[in-house]
Order: C-alpha cells, then sequence, then structure tokens
C-alpha cells in the first residue's frame, strides 16, 4: 500500500474523501491555498506549478515531498498532469511514465497514438494560423465532395492542452473561422466534426486492467451529461469495453482513471475523440458516486496506488456488471442574457419530481456576463435523480434553454 | 402533482442531500449547504411545504446549517435586517427564512433554549412580523416589487402566513398603532391594509380598554367593529331593527359619534351604512348631513344638492359598500359635486349597464367582500371615493404608477372628464385617446406594462388601469425614437393639455449621459421654488419623473409622481408636497431621504420632502418654457450643489456626466 499520496492540486471533495479513507496524503497547490490548509490541519506543500525553472521543477517538488514519504503522485486537474507523471517517473523508475503523461497533454500527439493504434479518428491536423484553418477546412470539403452553394463541413478547434471544453470552437463556416478564431488560439488542433452520439467513459484502471468502467451519456457537450448511461447505450457495453481495453492497452495506462470521449454512429461505429487522465469536469464523478454507491473520488485516487490489494479494489469499487436503478444528472447553467441582475428558480422546476439540487446564487448586483466561445465558466449545476433515462435526457435538454439569470 | 403537497420524491431528495451534508467534513460543508437550501427553496412556495422545513429545522439546526453563516447566532440577529435579506433571493432568502423558523422552534421549546432565550425569540418574531406586514398582506412596497421575483414573493408570504399562526403580537403595539397611523393619515383609496391589520390585532391581541397603552389600538377597533353606543353587540342587520326603535335624538348621537370615527381615521364601519340609508328613507335630512360630518362648505352644497346625494345614497350605499360614504363627505365638501358636468355624469352612470368584463374584473378585485352589492354600485362607490379624495389613489401591486397618477390628476382637475372614461369603458370594455391628432384605442393596441393586474385596487382603476396602460405604452411607443424622453409628448398627451409645454430631462438621449444638471436643477427651482419662481405657486400637478433608490441609495429604477404644491412647512423649511401613487408612506431612499406623509404640513395622501431632498431625485418634469429660463439665473450655486451632491452620490453612480451647459 501507498506510503502517502501527493494530492496534485487543490481539491476540497477530494481531501475530505481521502480523510474519511484515512489515507495518507499530502496536497501541493499553489501558495494561496496555504492559510485555509494549515487552519485545516491539511497536510499541505505550496507549489507553483505554472513555474519551471531551477529552482522550481519536479527533482525540487520531490524532494519537498520526500519528508511526507510520498510515493505515488495523483494529477487531479489537467494542468498537473505532468507534474505528477514526471514525479510518479521518479518514484516507479520508469520514464514512459512521464512520456505518457505527454502524451495526455498534446490533443494532436495523443489522436496519433489512436490512429496507430487502430482507433477511428476523425481528420485532424496541428493549424498554425487561420490560414491553416481555413486550408483545413478547405481539404474536408474537397473529401466530402463539397458541390458550389453546399454547406462547408464543420471544423473543431481546440487547444492542444485545456482540458475537455475549454477554448474549444465550433466553425460551421468560413465565416466562422474569420469571426469566431482569434490570434491567441494558435497554435492548435483542427479536426473534423465526428457525428454520433457523444459520451464519455471514466475507465478505473489497475495493473493494465479496467476494473470498473462508468459510461457517461452526454446530452448535451459542456452542458449537461447523466449516468448511469441510457438503454440504448446500455445495450453497447460490451463493445465499449472493448474498444476501451483497447485504448488502455495501446496508451499503456497501468494505474489511475482514464476520462476518454467517444462518438457512437448510427451504424454502431464507435469514434475516439480525446482522452485525459484527471478528474473528469461535468461532476461527472460525483454523479457517478452518488448512482453507484461509492466514493469515486477516493477510488479515483487510490487506483494510481500500483501496491493496492485485491481486497482494496474490491471495497472500492462497485462490481463491473453493476447496473445502478436510479439515474443522476446535471444540467450545467449558463446565463443567457449579456446583463444579468437576479437568479430566478423557475416555477416549474420546483415542482419537478426529478429535481434533486442546485447550487446556483444570484448575480452581484448587475453583472456583466463574460462573453464565452468555450465551456467551463457555468455558474452553477442544478441535479436531477429520477429513475427513467428517457425522462432525465429530456428535462436535461429542457433546462438548457431555461433562462435562470434575468 | 397535488397542491400544496410536498412529495415523497422531494422528502426523500432532502433526506439524500441530509445525510450526504451530516457525513460532510467542515471542508465540503458549505457547498453542501448550499444544495440542501436549493432543495429546500423549492418547498417554500406554501404552508405545507414551511410546515415540513419547520419540522426539519431542529435537525438542521443540530448539524450546524448555520454554522459559519451570518445566522450562526440567533441571539445575535437583528429584526431590521430581516426585510433587505429577503429581498436578496435565494440563498440568502432562503436561510433567513430557515433563521426565522429557528427562531419560532426555540420560542416553541422545539430547540432546547433556556426560558429567556425562548422569551427573546418571541419578541424578536413579533418585532419581525410588524416589520414586514407588506409580506404577511402581500402587498408588497415599490422597492420589494422591483427587486423580488413572484416566487420569492410567494416564498416569504408563506413564510409569514405560517409565522403568523403561530404567534401573538402583544409585545408590538406601538409600532402597530404607527403602522396604522401612518396609512390611515394618507386616507388612501382603498382601505383594505389597514382593514386587515386591525382584524390582525383583534384576532392576535387581547386589549385592555382600561390600560391607556391600548387606547388607540382600542379606537381603530371602533371605527370599524363597534362606530357608536348603539351598534355594541349587535350585527349591522340587528342594528338597522334598532335604529326604528330610536328618537332623533338618540339618532344624532349614533351620526355624530360614527362621524367622528371616520374623520379620524378615514374609515367607515357597515354601521354607518346601514345609519345613513335608514336616515334617508326615513327623510331625516339634517341627520344625514351629521352623519356625513359634514364642514360649512360641504353642509351648504349638501343643502344645495339634497335630492341628488340622496339618490346617490340610496342607490349606491350598501352596509358592504360602505367605505364610500366617507368619499361623497369629502366630494361634498371640496365641491366637485357642484360641477353640473359630474353630476350630470354620475347621473349617466346609474343608468348604464356594465359590459360583462368590467363586471368581471370589479368582482374579482373585491375578494371576498361580495354580496348584495352589485359591481356598478362598487364602480359608483369607488368613483365617489376617488373624487372625495383624489390623493388616495393608489397603484397597488402593479407597475401602472402613470395610469394612478392620471386618474389621480383628473379627480383633481377634470372629474367629469374621469367619470366620462370610466362610463365609455364600463359600457364598452373600451377607451379611445386622442394622441397627435390620431386616434390611440385600447382595444387596438399591443401590450401594456402591466401583463398581469394585481387586482387589490379600487374598482374605478380595475375598470380603467388596464386600458389606461395600453394606451400610455402606444403613447410611448409612437413618440418614441425622436431622439428625446417619450414622456415630453406622452404626458400632455395622457393627462392633458394643461401639462406645460417645456420638458426638462436630467438624462440627454443622445450623449446617452446626464448633461448640465446645474441647469436642470436652476429650471427645476425657477419653476416651483416660491423663493425663485416669483412667489408662484403651481397651478396643476406637475408630472415629475424621480429615480427610485434603494435605501442605500443605489438606483433601482424610475417612477413617475406629481409634484403638488412647495411651501413652507410648519417648521419654515421649503418642502415639496407630492403624490406618490404607490401609497407608502415609510420608504427610505438612501441618504437620509425618507418622505413623510404626515405631521410636516401633508394634506392627506401627500408625501414630502425638502425641496433639495426632493429635486435630489427627479429626472424629468414640465416647466413654462416661456418663463423659466429668465427666473434660472437667480438661483444660487449653493443650492444647485447641494442637490447635485445628493444626486451625483446615488442614482447619479448609474450614469455618465457631462458638464457642458445646454439651451434650456
Amino acid at each position: 500500500m501507498a506510503k502517502c499520496f501527493a494530492l496534485m492540486g487543490w481539491s476540497l471533495p477530494v481531501i475530505e474523501s481521502m480523510q474519511k479513507l484515512n489515507k495518507s496524503f499530502v496536497v501541493v497547490s499553489f501558495p494561496d491555498f496555504e492559510n485555509y490548509a494549515q487552519e485545516n490541519n491539511i497536510p499541505f506543500v505550496p507549489y507553483q506549478f505554472d513555474e519551471w525553472s531551477d529552482s522550481s521543477n519536479s527533482l525540487d517538488l520531490k524532494d519537498k515531498l520526500e519528508p511526507y514519504d510520498v510515493d505515488v503522485a495523483v494529477p487531479l486537474f489537467e494542468e498537473t498532469v505532468e507534474w505528477a507523471g514526471a514525479l510518479n517517473s521518479l518514484y516507479r523508475d520508469d520514464p514512459k511514465v512521464l512520456n505518457r503523461a505527454f502524451l495526455f497533454r498534446n490533443k494532436a500527439m495523443m489522436k496519433r497514438k489512436a490512429l496507430i493504434g487502430g482507433l477511428r479518428v476523425g481528420l485532424f491536423e496541428e493549424v498554425y494560423n487561420k490560414e491553416g484553418v481555413v486550408n483545413f477546412m478547405n481539404r474536408l470539403n474537397q473529401a466530402n465532395l463539397q458541390v458550389d452553394g453546399e454547406e462547408d463541413s464543420w471544423v473543431h478547434i481546440k487547444p492542444f492542452a485545456s482540458a475537455g471544453t475549454v477554448g474549444h470552437r465550433l466553425l460551421k463556416s468560413k465565416a466562422d473561422i474569420e469571426e469566431k478564431c482569434q490570434d491567441d488560439d494558435f497554435p492548435c488542433l483542427a479536426e473534423s466534426h465526428l457525428p454520433g452520439k457523444e459520451f464519455s467513459c471514466e475507465a478505473f484502471v489497475h495493473g493494465g486492467k479496467i476494473r470498473f468502467l462508468n459510461i457517461t451519456e452526454y446530452v448535451k457537450l459542456g452542458y449537461s451529461n447523466f449516468i448511469p448511461e441510457g438503454n440504448y447505450l446500455h445495450t453497447k457495453r460490451e463493445k465499449i469495453m472493448k474498444e476501451m481495453q483497447k485504448l488502455v492497452d495501446l496508451f499503456g495506462i497501468q494505474y489511475g482513471m482514464i476520462h476518454p470521449e467517444w462518438f457512437l454512429t448510427e451504424n454502431d461505429e464507435l469514434s475516439f475523440g480525446e482522452v485525459a487522465c484527471r478528474i473528469p469536469g461535468g461532476h461527472i464523478l460525483e454523479l457517478c458516486g452518488q448512482a453507484y454507491g461509492f466514493d469515486a473520488l477516493a477510488a479515483f485516487v487510490c487506483c494510481h496506488d500500483p501496491e493496492l490489494t485485491e481486497e482494496e479494489l474490491n471495497e472500492l469499487l462497485p462490481p463491473l456488471d453493476a447496473r445502478p436503478k436510479t439515474f443522476y444528472g446535471n444540467v450545467m447553467i449558463y446565463p443567457h442574457k449579456n446583463e444579468i441582475s437576479r437568479l430566478v428558480i423557475p416555477e416549474e422546476l420546483k415542482e419537478e419530481p426529478f429535481f434533486l439540487d442546485h447550487n446556483l446564487v444570484p448575480p452581484l448586483t448587475s453583472q456583466k456576463v463574460n462573453s464565452r466561445e468555450g465551456f467551463g465558466n457555468h455558474f452553477g449545476t442544478v441535479n436531477f435523480k429520477g429513475d427513467d433515462p428517457d425522462r432525465m435526457s429530456e428535462l436535461l435538454l429542457h433546462y438548457e434553454n431555461v433562462d435562470f439569470y434575468h | 402533482m397535488q397542491e400544496n403537497i410536498i412529495s415523497k420524491n422531494k422528502l426523500e431528495s432532502f433526506d439524500e442531500l441530509f445525510e450526504s451534508y451530516q457525513s460532510a467534513t467542515v471542508l465540503t460543508r458549505e457547498e453542501k449547504a448550499k444544495k440542501i437550501v436549493g432543495q429546500l427553496d423549492a418547498w417554500c412556495g406554501n404552508l405545507e411545504g414551511i410546515l415540513q422545513i419547520y419540522k426539519r429545522i431542529p435537525a438542521l439546526n443540530q448539524v450546524g446549517i448555520f454554522k459559519g453563516t451570518p445566522w450562526e447566532n440567533p441571539s445575535r440577529l437583528v429584526p431590521q435586517l430581516v426585510n433587505g435579506t429577503f429581498k436578496s433571493g435565494h440563498p440568502n432568502s432562503t436561510f433567513e427564512l430557515l433563521s426565522e423558523l429557528r427562531m419560532l422552534a426555540i420560542a416553541r421549546g422545539e430547540i432546547q433554549a433556556s426560558d429567556n432565550s425562548k422569551e427573546e425569540a418571541e419578541t424578536y418574531l413579533q418585532e419581525v412580523l410588524v416589520l414586514n406586514l407588506e409580506f404577511v398582506f402581500n402587498e408588497p412596497q415599490e422597492e420589494t416589487r422591483l427587486l423580488m421575483s413572484e416566487d420569492e414573493l410567494n416564498k416569504v408570504h408563506s413564510l409569514f402566513g405560517f409565522i403568523s399562526e403561530q404567534i401573538q403580537l402583544s409585545k408590538v403595539k406601538a409600532s402597530l398603532v404607527d403602522e396604522l397611523v401612518l396609512i390611515c393619515e394618507q386616507r388612501p383609496v382603498v382601505t383594505e391594509k389597514q382593514r386587515r391589520i386591525i382584524a390582525l390585532v383583534k384576532e392576535k391581541i387581547a386589549l385592555d380598554p382600561n390600560d391607556p397603552a391600548d387606547e388607540d389600538l382600542l379606537a381603530f377597533q371602533r371605527s370599524i367593529y363597534r362606530p357608536s353606543i348603539g351598534t355594541e353587540g349587535k350585527t349591522y342587520k340587528e342594528y338597522e331593527e334598532y335604529l326604528n326603535g330610536l328618537c332623533e335624538a338618540q339618532l344624532i348621537v349614533e351620526a355624530e359619534q360614527m362621524s367622528e370615527g371616520m374623520l379620524s381615521n378615514g374609515l367607515v364601519s357597515s354601521y354607518q351604512a346601514s345609519l345613513l340609508l335608514f336616515l334617508v328613507k326615513n327623510k331625516h335630512f339634517e341627520v344625514v348631513a351629521k352623519c356625513l360630518g359634514l364642514n360649512e362648505s360641504g353642509l351648504a352644497w349638501f343643502s344645495e344638492y339634497q335630492e341628488f346625494v340622496c339618490t346617490l345614497i340610496v342607490d349606491v350605499i350598501h352596509p358592504n359598500n360602505a367605505q364610500c360614504i366617507y368619499g361623497l363627505a369629502k366630494s361634498l365638501e371640496n365641491g366637485v359635486l357642484s360641477r353640473s358636468a359630474v353630476r350630470a355624469g354620475l347621473h349617466n352612470l346609474l343608468t348604464i349597464s356594465l359590459h360583462p368584463k368590467v363586471k368581471e374584473r370589479i368582482i374579482k378585485s373585491l375578494g371576498n367582500a361580495k354580496g348584495e352589492v352589485s359591481p356598478k354600485q362598487f364602480l359608483i362607490g369607488a368613483l365617489l371615493r376617488i373624487l372625495g379624495q383624489p390623493l388616495g389613489v393608489g397603484q397597488g401591486n402593479n407597475p401602472t404608477c402613470q395610469s394612478a397618477r392620471g386618474i389621480s390628476m383628473w379627480s383633481q382637475h377634470a372629474p367629469a372628464k374621469l367619470i366620462h372614461m370610466v362610463h365609455a369603458a364600463a359600457v364598452h370594455n373600451d377607451l379611445s385617446f386622442r394622441f397627435e391628432g390620431r386616434e390611440i384605442k385600447y382595444s387596438e393596441s399591443a401590450l401594456g406594462l402591466v401583463q398581469k393586474l394585481d387586482h387589490q385596487l379600487d374598482a374605478v382603476s380595475v375598470t380603467l388601469v388596464p386600458m389606461l396602460d395600453k394606451i400610455y405604452n402606444e403613447m410611448m411607443r409612437r413618440a418614441s425614437g425622436r431622439g428625446e424622453d417619450p414622456h415630453k409628448w406622452v404626458n400632455p398627451g395622457l393627462y392633458g393639455q394643461w401639462i406645460q409645454i417645456g420638458f426638462a430631462s436630467a438624462y440627454d438621449y443622445l450623449s446617452n449621459a446626464i448633461v448640465d444638471f446645474d441647469g436642470f436643477v436652476k429650471v427645476f427651482y425657477a419653476m416651483c421654488h416660491p423663493q425663485y419662481n416669483g412667489g408662484h405657486r403651481l397651478v396643476y400637478p406637475n408630472p415629475v419623473g424621480i429615480f427610485i433608490t434603494s435605501a442605500k441609495g443605489e438606483m433601482l429604477g424610475f417612477h413617475a409622481i406629481s409634484l403638488l404644491r412647495v411651501e413652507k412647512d410648519p417648521q419654515g423649511t421649503i418642502r415639496a408636497y407630492f403624490l406618490n401613487p404607490n401609497n407608502e408612506g415609510r420608504q427610505n431612499w438612501g441618504q437620509g431621504i425618507c418622505p413623510s406623509v404626515y405631521g410636516n404640513g401633508e394634506n392627506h395622501g401627500e408625501s414630502s420632502l425638502p425641496i433639495h431632498e426632493f429635486a435630489g431625485r427627479i429626472y424629468a418634469f414640465h416647466y413654462n418654457n416661456l418663463d423659466a429660463t429668465a427666473k434660472m439665473d437667480e438661483v444660487p450655486q449653493n443650492e444647485v450643489n447641494k442637490v447635485k451632491e445628493l444626486a451625483k452620490n446615488s442614482w447619479g453612480k448609474s450614469y455618465t456626466w457631462l458638464e457642458i451647459k445646454k439651451q434650456w
């Protein structure tokens, strides 16, 4: 069993889970959190993650963690993935662990890797400026045999190394490229639009094997998802499991959790979108824990520990074939207007039997909303719970369009 | 789903959240508390939900839901802060609601506490209740209306409904007297609020006739429940029987006692209608005048038009339509009934049949007080009230200050026009105005400001306001896009051509800024301030636009009032006396600016402020453009500066200010 976990990044729910589990840990995060950590007796090492220099690097951090006896590092956020990779490389004496971390941090690299391994991916390319995106769209149009007057093929651009949907833009035409792309978007990844139903998987991996697989059904990317997957997606579980294990093998994941996004087309084909190895956004682990009745955050952390025993694994994770009867879903709420002055919880929500809770707060007097192209800066979340996945989908779609901020 | 029942799902969801909260450590408690409170917020819309929350309060308190919040320590809470917290919306309002329920649980021993704390909790709740009568009766004030959503209002109303059923009011008698005086001194046309408070007092407090502290409250109760010795222990029907046995001298005593009560606070009891009808039918005309409590000029007009007045009484007044007796008395005294056009209009009204839609609206406005009185009687009764108390017209819980202001102005300066409008609207459920040479018809206009009229209004207002509101909006639409405030043209178009042509606005549409505020204030003082306008008095009410500001002086919105007069008050301060159609005396506009409604020389229904404080909130008014420019130079800069400072440090923060001069 691990002597001590280094939790890379500040997350109160994770800290709480670790305390409850009674595992030894130390939190590594920005110095801003030091006071709070001290007041609450949280073992803490302040570190400037965004600095890399002679005095700020993984060897130095390893030294700082030595007094705590750390032997496993766990990346909680996208930005700490390389740090954790570097530390684990040292702890396990395996340089590939770090390289693998880089793989997770470069969306072009991970796609290439997937392509090599025989996973289905869209057309993609690194682009360096607007012109590059236009050229990419042109080639895509060509490949799609565009006739004069037909719409352009859709292109997505994404920063190489941002979490989930941050900075993600969908470009539907050349005019869109002109309008939406900004100089500081580049360089980035451009890729063709993948059709199909989008979902994510959270595979808890230990010893290179998937020990528990959660499937999160996306109702709308960046807005809403629910767990466990709906009935249709559930019929594909076996197929998904196969592709997932392929991905794990291909990427050489031994310990931890991976969170890839997939697209399921109508003719039953799975396309790989991208993959991350930190805590997923959209409160997915929270929903997953509620639905399957386990502490998903604790499990996430512990799976990083190579010495975890079979018994412990069985205790931490639900069985592979578990199928909960109650579905948990959420919708992230964004204001619909540019200037908002109050929060209005609609009466229909209060009367909705599936409504569980929300954490929305009113705006500060009159607040201007930052314009948003990517996702990630939602104002709060509304949670639902119920026994009917179709009704759940319907509700999540509906509330995405309800204006909570007036 | 059944109404008023909290579903099993919700109860289960709560248990799940509560469980998760309970097992959380201090690290995530705040986030989880937010969720519980978010779920409980969904329960608050009705009494059943409040009761369910109340049942869970001891447990919530036990696990520390208030810990680390401003509500942590009950003994440190201040009743005066409750109202503002409710206005700030969820989650604060939900925590506040939980805090009130915890107080109740402490007062009733559901949460362990010392006797002392129980006592304190009871006192706290009583004070909170009196400070929040607007929520108890669901009659929100202007600021509240602007700030709170309908759901939030409903939630707080449910809470106060629950609490007021559980506690007494014995410790807040003095505040209740203040509240009643404050309302009654304004002599509102609609008297439901004071009646409800008096009823609440009757239900909640055992008053002691021998205790001088109870005297004021007893006097209010008497004016409704026992306005004379003869009414003691009788229903108004029994009282009608009883009157048959009285001699004229006894009738005079009854009449005098009743009119005295009516004149002292403007409230009329059912008994007084019984008495008045009895006197008219039995031709005791001299006693009729006493029963109306008429002053000398009222008496003179009564003698002149006795037959007409008695017809009105017989046709309109009924024990269930008694309040208009006060209006009738006042319309005799102010001479409005002496105008032949008014009498003709009223005579015609007695003969019409109401449009079914209008009937519907009137009936809806009555709440429970129906029976034996026709909608037409209510309509004419309300008209009498408005003619007698032009400054008592209110907008109720509606954003229709423009329409209320209009009804009040017409009542004073164009009463026959008002009656004619009521007539047309009541018969056709339609209304037509001439605006800049073209016709605007209610039935052909698009939406108004008010989508769902709150019917706690008088019968004239429920008849006219929906129409006036739409017509006003249509006028605004036609006059917009001219680079200036449309009110410049709409005010004279709506209210009447006696509105002055000159229109001053602090806000400049083209530059989107406050331009030449100095000049604006100078024109204002030159228009109305007797020291600078040549000692003149205002002739007609001036429709003035004001900024509504919060108790902190923050800009909240716009409001329509009319400036009635500017004069020295009894202390020698120059004050602006104005009509605020929102009928609310206890307002706080921030910076220490609190309009008063009595005690500073106000007539019933007027609000007042020292002139510079008033000027510090206005943004538009009318003036005589041939006159003012010559006088404005005489207004000293230090007077202007006083106003400007108030303006700049309150609503002015929401605007850009340009100091360039402009031509007025």
